[in-house]
């Protein structure tokens, strides 16, 4: 029932997040585009590559959004809706993360076209700039929580919310998110007017289908998890705590999908100088500072 | 019973994608192979209750075989597997090598007397636990891991660095 | 005791396939995969033991953990002697590598 119920409301995520990507791409606000999108992909016809490598090309897609919905299972909505409250439910998050950058490969070995390689290795190094730069902050986070659960990490924010408690935390975990689910500035391993498209490049009709609306889960995903740990969850007054939640989410989903609209891509070895140079010094800055404002200035 | 069904299950996927690493041609395949391996072992210590760690290693080693698979690309003379080469030798030896270790270990697994099995330890109970036992009991060994990668680190870059004229 | 037995089991063919991976291969990345298994095999047992045998010493915990580190420092360092001799020989055959032979 939970279970059902979760799933509806990130494919109903989903749903908005393919119309404000709509709008944040050309300019032009269509609530029914994604549906029409769909019925296009479904009707035109799968072409597979020749020579592919068949297991990875089917596999790659599907992978991307089972590793988005896993990550998703251990993300509170509400008190109690929630598919499973696991003791390590902060690590768990970033381990189902840790399978898009293995699903992107996939999806860009599997065609055995240029374009596609080229976006699934880009890839695998973004993802050596941001992984540190998802666990480093989720360490603060935890640390302030005491507890890797989930909930018990939204619970810890009923006094003030962690984006106010550590917004350098909040700062450096919103754009590891945004290279997670490769939106605009980081959009290194699709790269439209680049790369062609890069890992989707070699997709068609009900495979493309699969991956954008994976791709569509994961962007939703991503905007959950930084709701759960930095913007406070389901808290809130007034509202049901699932209004919050989904409000909250949508916002972040929305600043996700329209901050790249202002800023130019990022090449591949400016995006892991920054990473690594700036990012992961201010990352542990911020364990630091959180550790002293635990210990120190609030015994 | 569940869980011996369960263990065996990811420990068959296990040895089966560990075989795969080895038989299949193409390179990408056989990182990729392994990662699966590694990834069912992480779910074999899930299944024996073991999270935080089956969570660490599903996580771990999914970055660190796709690292691999590309080192693999960069190395090998036939990443795609498409033509064919042999890159294994003194192939008989190895086989009588793997068989005799892997019968060597069953038997010893069979001839020792085990004692008593123990109760069950809760999931959260376990991250306290073993947070604890890092912070105290441990923390000298946990500290020689750290400057041990620190070690490997400087090691590494000092190894593969170009050398400069 | 069977779940302990069959994780045992496990781990001794995951050993094996790791043995004979890495004396067979040529190639350093593909023996350093051997070894690779090698180490999940013996994993496999630590936790066994933790879970089965000594759920109160969380100290079997602390040493699946060290060998994780293990095994990243093992393809970290491999992957930098490999860079090396890529350089310089142009492959990371293990048949050509005998430099050090008398």
């Amino acid at each position: 029932m939970t279970t059902a119920m979760i799933i509806l409301v990130l494919l109903a995520g989903a749903y908005a997040v393919a119309v404000l990507e709509g709008w944040a791409t050309n300019g032009r606000f269509q609530p029914a585009g994604p549906v029409l999108d769909a019925v296009a992909m479904l009707g035109r016809e799968s072409v597979v590559t020749r020579s592919s490598d068949r297991i990875f090309f089917e596999v790659g897609p599907v992978l991307l959004l089972i590793s988005a919905l896993l990550a998703a299972a251990v993300l509170p909505l509400a008190p109690g809706l929630i598919i499973t409250d696991l003791a390590t439910g902060a690590l768990f998050v970033n381990a189902a993360l840790a399978y898009v950058m293995v699903a992107l490969l996939m999806a860009g070995w599997g065609p055995d076209g240029v374009y596609a390689m080229v976006g699934g290795w880009r890839f695998l190094g973004q993802l050596v700039g941001y992984s540190m730069l998802i666990v480093m902050p989720l360490t603060a986070v935890a640390m302030r929580a005491e507890s890797l659960f989930t909930t018990r990490i939204v619970e810890s924010q009923g006094a003030m919310w962690n984006v106010i408690f550590q917004p350098m935390g909040f700062i450096l975990f919103f754009l590891a998110a945004l290279a997670v689910c490769f939106l605009p500035p980081f959009d290194l391993p699709t790269a439209p007017g680049e790369l062609a498209g890069g890992v989707m490049a070699e997709y068609t009709g009900a495979r493309l289908a699969i991956m954008r609306l994976a791709r569509a889960v994961l962007v939703v995903t991503l905007a959950v998890t930084v709701t759960v740990f930095y913007m406070g969850g389901w808290l809130g007054p007034v509202l049901p705590p699932w209004a919050w939640t989904l409000g909250k989410s949508l916002l972040v989903a929305a600043a996700m999908l329209f901050v790249g609209r202002f800023i130019p891509r990022i090449r591949e070895e400016h995006l892991l100088q920054w990473f690594w140079k700036f990012g992961i010094p201010l990352a542990l800055l911020n364990i630091l500072y959180v550790g002293i404002v635990l210990l120190v200035v609030d015994s | 019973m569940l869980q011996t069904i369960f263990v065996g299950l990811f420990g068959i996927a296990a040895i089966w994608f560990g075989v795969v690493v080895f038989t299949t041609s193409s390179m990408v395949r056989s990182a990729l192979a392994l990662l699966f391996s590694q990834a069912a072992v992480g779910a074999m210590f899930l299944a024996m209750q073991t999270e935080f760690l089956g969570v660490l290693q599903i996580m771990m080693m999914g970055t660190e075989m796709s690292i691999m698979a590309i080192f693999m690309v960069m190395y090998m003379m036939d990443p795609g597997g498409l033509m064919g080469m042999d890159m294994t030798h003194q192939k008989r030896i190895s086989q009588v090598a793997g068989v005799l270790g892997a019968l060597v270990v069953v038997g010893i697994v069979f001839l020792v007397g085990w004692g008593s099995i123990a109760g069950s330890v809760p999931p959260d109970q376990q991250v306290h636990g073993l947070g604890i036992e890092l912070m105290e009991r441990s923390m000298l060994i946990f500290e020689t891991a750290g400057i041990t990668i620190l070690t490997a680190m400087i090691a590494t870059i000092a190894v593969a660095l170009e050398r400069r004229q | 005791m069977a779940t302990l037995i069959v994780a045992l089991i496990v781990g001794a063919i995951l050993f094996g396939v790791g043995l004979y991976g890495s004396l067979s291969q040529t190639n350093l990345v593909m023996i350093m995969m051997g070894v690779e298994l090698i180490l999940a095999g013996a994993m496999v047992n630590l936790v066994a033991f933790w879970r089965f045998l000594h759920p109160e010493a969380y100290s079997g915990q602390m040493f699946v953990l060290i060998v994780m580190t293990v095994m990243a420092l093992e393809m970290a360092v491999g992957f930098g002697v490999g860079t090396a001799r890529f350089r310089y020989k142009g492959s990371v055959e293990m048949e050509e590598a005998r430099d050090l032979k008398g």
